[in-house]
């Protein structure tokens, strides 16, 4: 299990490395997205924002309307941005569920794919 | 000569013909189904094989967003499970073996990213173009004009990327990448979600399965449609005109040596295009619905089910997926049955390697087909307890599979002649479908929408 400031510090980490990936830069073109972080097993809540091909920081709680929804436990979540996780591993397996327009998880799905592979 | 008379006369028992004939015949409309071979299904078939094993030759998956396949698996209470993927994959590159989680090898992560961002791109392209008039697509001549092969050269940097987007691209198609209108290729991606969703087992295209095999719908609906389904009756000859159509069924049927004609004033023709022109038109079709045909051939694919007593690759942690750039099978799935009672690994043989083996008997294939599981899955994979193959471009109602392709410039300047009637012969058939074209799903709402015409012109 993670807590809030794990899941914290483990995303401020990837959040720099994917805003200076020029490939994920290119990829988040034109896509303005507000995106829901639920941890399954500690019920916490984060939103992400995407804007300008940038991600920003991670904000505490799940307030705003959002075009996507992610759960994972926060163990997961933790993984994942540390980059010792394959996201399309625990999406294949059930264990992540993203929730949204069609598009809008291929997108999530193609650059968390990238940002695991590419770092 | 012995006659039949119908309302409207449907030409094809597979999915599409099957569906259109269910929405008549509960509109009321008196049908009758010609069906060739000596089974309905078309491009699905489920059989038993010796060791009784459950297989599917052809179309086996359903996937999120099949919602006419669902619709119809729920209303005749076809139950799925869910394809195997605990573990990991295996990708053969370049003659070595390695192993991956995930959607795409990850040996080469700088190939696996840059085969990632390609699929991306296709798939944002592909959300541009219209699915009911892909023609009106931006840039559709010039990517009318190009092949996703000339694409791949063009846009993907690295050898390792294109592997792994042609692995996928020939099992899905049948074909080689160079083969594909790129304008036909966006509209197929944008038809069945993209090709992220298309590539996918869970929460994509080979999502599930259904437990007593594909067919069991198509069965079903022949069931309800009872003696209107005429088996090993094969359409040779179609005469059309403002009076309605006479379609000539070749002799000699089982059992019954007398010719038939069946007589019916609209016809629903659910065939693919190539096979459709094989009959003989009176008057022929116009230029357009004839030429269209011409460039709309059937992909070239094998599928092998290789048989063991036990899923022994999963010991290892291996999902029975392989992507890999050499050999005859290059793709593979775990197609054990739910409880794990035999071990299966369905294998395609797909485009080049399809054709390259065309000449060689079903023993020669399974030999090729097992030399390459073995380099796949370990000595174990030597000894199946059978080996079951559907060569498809052999099979003489089909011709090919798993989809038909369209060739560049069929979409530009052919393409509402996949749908125009001509006269009272309406066109139904999966790649007609405007959703999940190529798939069971679209073979359905083909069949619908083609009803729809029908029921229209008959001033129902």
């Amino acid at each position: 299990m993670a807590d809030r400031d794990e899941i914290a510090e483990a995303y401020a980490d990837w959040r720099l490395r994917c805003n200076a990936n020029e490939r994920l830069r290119r990829m988040l073109r034109g896509w303005d997205r507000v995106v829901h972080l639920v941890a399954t097993d500690t019920g916490d809540r984060f939103t992400v924002v995407v804007c300008d091909q940038l991600l920003a920081e991670l904000a505490a709680g799940a307030d705003a309307v959002a075009d996507l929804i992610v759960t994972a436990t926060s163990e997961d979540f933790a993984d994942l941005f540390w980059g010792d996780l394959n996201p399309s591993e625990k999406y294949m397996s059930g264990e992540i569920t993203l929730a949204g327009a069609q598009e809008d998880v291929m997108r999530l799905d193609a650059m968390s794919m990238v940002a695991f592979l590419d770092q | 000569m012995k006659d039949r008379d119908c309302e409207v006369l449907i030409v094809g028992a597979g999915y599409a013909g099957l569906s259109a004939a269910r929405a008549l015949t509960r509109a009321g409309v008196d049908v009758l189904v010609a069906e060739a071979r000596d089974r309905v299904g078309g491009r699905v078939w489920t059989r038993s094989t010796t060791t009784g094993a459950l297989i599917d030759h052809g179309g086996q998956w359903i996937g999120p967003g099949q919602e006419q396949l669902q619709k119809l698996a729920d209303e005749y209470g076809a139950d799925t499970f869910p394809t195997f993927t605990t573990g990991e994959g295996v990708e053969w590159r370049d003659g070595n073996r390695a192993t991956y989680a995930g959607l795409v090898p990850t040996s080469d992560p700088a190939a696996a990213a840059d085969g990632i961002e390609a699929i991306f791109e296709l798939d944002l392209a592909s959300a541009e173009v219209p699915l009911e008039a892909p023609w009106e697509a931006p840039d559709a001549r010039a990517r009318d004009e190009q092949t996703l092969g000339s694409w791949l050269a063009t846009s993907v940097a690295s050898d390792g990327a294109r592997s792994i987007i042609t692995a996928a691209v020939k099992s899905i198609f049948g074909t080689e990448p160079g083969e594909l209108s790129l304008l036909f290729t966006l509209f197929y991606l944008h038809s069945g979600g993209g090709l992220m969703n298309l590539a996918r087992t869970t929460n994509g295209a080979q999502e599930r399965r259904f437990t007593a095999g594909a067919q069991q719908c198509a069965l079903a609906m022949a069931e309800e449609l009872g003696d209107r389904v005429l088996l090993s009756s094969p359409v040779v000859g179609v005469d059309h005109g403002p009076d309605g159509v006479v379609a000539t069924v070749a002799v000699p049927r089982d059992g019954d040596p007398e010719p038939l004609r069946l007589r019916a004033r609209r016809a629903i023709v659910a065939m693919p295009p190539a096979l459709s022109v094989r009959l003989h038109w009176s008057p022929p079709l116009p230029g357009r619905r004839d030429q269209m045909s011409m460039r709309a051939p059937m992909g070239s694919v094998t599928k092998i089910h290789a048989v063991y007593d036990r899923p022994f690759w999963r010991d290892d942690g291996l999902n029975g997926q392989v992507v890999s750039d050499e050999g005859a099978v290059r793709v593979t799935f775990d197609d054990s049955p739910p409880d794990a009672s035999h071990g299966i690994i369905l294998g395609f043989v797909a485009g080049s390697e399809c054709r390259a083996l065309d000449g060689c008997t079903p023993s020669e294939r399974a030999g090729a087909a097992i030399a390459d599981l073995v380099r796949y899955f370990g000595p174990q994979a030597a000894s199946p307890l059978e080996v079951v193959e559907q060569h498809w471009p052999a099979e003489p109602f089909t011709r090919g599979g798993p989809v038909t392709v369209f060739s560049p410039g069929l979409l530009t300047d052919f393409g509402p002649a996949l749908r125009d009637p001509v006269g009272p012969v309406h066109w139904a058939g999966t790649e007609t479908a405007t959703v999940w074209c190529g798939y069971i799903d679209g073979a359905l709402s083909s069949g619908v929408r083609a009803a729809g015409e029908v029921l229209a012109a008959l001033g129902r």
